[in-house]
């Protein structure tokens, strides 16, 4: 199968700190990637990369066979209208309500009517399990509200690839689950490719079909498979730690 | 040695190193520490037996320690500084060395800042030439907002600060031309100052301190809270969709308050003239027509604008580089303001210089 990301040595430096090294992976259509590590793994760092909001220091990520690294603002700007992005703090727009935040793109990039773009903002709250919530402001509404709120924004233009950055951060244990279960059930119906970067291990048990760990020291991928194949590595200590919740 | 109980900080007067030190001479091979008898104990222990291996390093002597529980020895390795602790506490600068490296880390940040700020320029006038292409890429939905917010609502502070500038000067200006009977060029002299400088000045002033401050603090809360993130992975553009409209804003007001500003100063010319000195409102009013000229006013009105540009772009360019959280808005709020003032006061200085040369 023809990869919709490859992802091909990429590193990145920040004055004297090197992050990553030679991160090599591809992402395949439809499925749920979970990219996971310990704090500092750089694991948000290399999401900023693939998602074309940074430029790597080295290496390309190419994207249904467009390199982002390379692409001119508009030519990126372009791919990065194939996007859904759901950030570790929401992102939401303070001064819009949420309809307004979803209704943003959906006025810029698309020709549909007022009527039709307040259907299509009805559709994609009632996805996510926030009818009756379009007229609030994001401030008036909870943290596990706002994430749900911020992946129906992610969804306004149907995008083909989600990325979610520490969707569970900041959720209680049950709100946390509701929200894998919504990205499960998403990917099942919309077919959608999702790279999920956690650190959350019942998050990642629940939804990934592919787990890639970083790690710090090596700064680069150390392991890669299912969630079951890396919670029994006892070849790699530091990969059977990690998914056993050891300390090392 | 052995302890005394308890090594706890309450205790360390009971502990003289210098005492240990006079005990070695120069037979003594190994110091050997007994902490067998020591049940209680606190991070005295670790403080002291830091000291004890730094004794034993500078004399060259082996240190050996006996006697410890396995409970102790945990607490040690928890508490313990590493090798590489010790090693980077050892390189402590000197005051010179931190003067100076601190006035080099200052420079550098400096020309760091100034070369990003030029950056930032070139790509927001970049993106203000193209929108004679393509207006629509702005979002015009935000600008008459703005407009209101930098210029409609800065009306009474602006022309307030102003007429009272006005009105000092008036009053200092009437006592020293009262002395030589001059007592008519109180209107050419507000008349002038106000218009090619204090006003567009402090008009420029306070929009740095009203406008700038809050575009920074509005675009680094946006940043801190993954709004700007956002935006650009939807694929906009954060110059054209939140820095253009408050620029532009910034810069259609500023002529039109530098205007309301040039009335409330010379009004608040007239009145300190009417109050001290011997004239009448008429001839303080066809001395001022006498006095201005459309190249008085129209350098304060251009000075204007460049001014507000300046602000308003600062103000964004420190919102812009906020990174982290609630202090690094603050900081950036602040900059905003300092670095506004002060880039407003320089190109005050060449504009002044420029017009001096061309005899405007």
């Amino acid at each position: 199968m023809q990869p919709i990301i490859e992802v091909k040595d990429v590193g990145v430096v920040y004055g004297d700190n090197t992050i990553l090294e030679k991160i090599t992976f591809d992402v395949y259509p439809g499925e749920i990637l979970v990219i996971v590590g310990g704090s500092g793994s750089g694991k948000s760092v290399l999401l900023r990369q693939i998602t074309g909001l940074e430029k790597p220091t080295t290496g390309t990520v190419i994207v249904q066979g467009q390199d982002l690294t390379s692409a001119n603002n508009d030519e990126k700007r372009k791919i990065q209208k194939k996007f859904g992005i759901l950030f570790q703090s929401s992102g939401l727009f303070a001064s819009m309500t949420i309809a307004e935040n979803i209704s943003l793109l959906l006025e810029s990039f698309t020709d549909l009517s007022e009527d039709e773009i307040s259907d299509i903002i009805d559709i994609k709250l009632r996805a996510v399990g926030l009818d009756g919530f379009r007229n609030y402001l994001p401030s008036e509404i909870s943290g596990g509200m706002k994430k749900r709120a911020a992946l129906a924004r992610a969804l306004a233009l149907d995008p083909d690839i989600l990325f979610f950055d520490e969707p569970s951060s900041g959720l209680d244990p049950v709100t946390a689950a509701s929200l894998d279960n919504l990205i499960k059930s998403l990917n099942e119906s919309l077919g959608a490719t999702m790279v999920v970067v956690s650190h959350d291990l019942a998050s990642i048990g629940n939804i990934a079909h592919r787990v890639i760990l970083l790690d710090k020291e090596t700064k680069g991928i150390i392991a890669q498979g299912n969630a079951i194949e890396m919670k029994n590595n006892i070849e790699n200590e530091k990969v059977y730690k990690f998914f056993n919740r050891i300390a090392y | 040695m052995s302890f005394i109980e308890p090594v706890t900080l309450d205790n360390s007067s009971g502990y003289n190193l210098e005492a240990i030190e006079k005990e070695i001479n120069e037979n003594t091979n190994i110091l050997t520490c007994d902490l067998s008898d020591v049940k209680e104990y606190d991070s005295y222990l670790i403080l002291f037996l830091d000291s004890l291996k730094e004794l034993s390093k500078q004399k060259g002597i082996a240190l050996n320690i006996i006697g410890v529980s396995p409970r102790m020895a945990k607490f040690i390795e928890l508490f313990s500084r590493k090798e590489s602790d010790i090693e980077t506490n050892k390189a402590h600068p000197g005051f010179w060395e931190t003067y100076f490296s601190h006035i080099g880390q200052l420079t550098i940040v400096g020309l760091q800042d100034m070369k990003l700020f030029i950056e930032f320029l070139g790509d927001i006038i970049a993106k203000f030439l193209a929108l004679f292409i393509h207006p629509g890429k702005m979002r015009w939905k935000d600008f008459p907002f703005h407009l209101t917010k930098s210029g409609v609502n800065a009306v009474p502070i602006v022309t307030l600060i102003v007429f009272l500038i006005g009105m000092i000067s008036g009053y200092q200006g009437a006592m020293q031309l009262r002395q030589v009977g001059a007592d008519i060029y109180i209107a050419d002299l507000i008349g002038l100052s106000i218009t090619r400088e204090l006003a567009p000045l402090m008009t420029a002033i306070l929009i740095a301190g009203r406008s700038g401050s809050a575009f920074a603090a509005e675009l680094g809360t946006m940043k801190v809270s993954d709004e700007i993130d956002a935006l650009n992975s939807m694929g906009f553009d954060h110059i054209q969709f939140l820095v253009l409209p408050r620029i532009i804003a910034v810069m259609f007001a500023m002529p039109f308050l530098v205007l309301l500003a040039n009335f409330a100063g010379i009004f608040g010319g007239l009145i300190a003239a009417l109050s001290t000195l011997e004239i009448t409102m008429t001839g303080y009013l066809n001395e001022m027509q006498k006095a201005l000229s459309y190249g008085d006013i129209f350098s304060g009105l251009i000075k204007s604008v460049v001014f507000g540009f300046l602000v308003s772009a600062i103000g964004c360019f420190r919102g812009l580089q906020v990174r982290g959280g609630a202090e690094s808005v603050g900081k950036y709020t602040t900059a905003a303001v300092v670095t506004g003032v002060l880039t407003i006061i320089i190109a005050d200085a060449v504009f002044t210089f420029i017009f001096q040369a061309l005899g405007i």
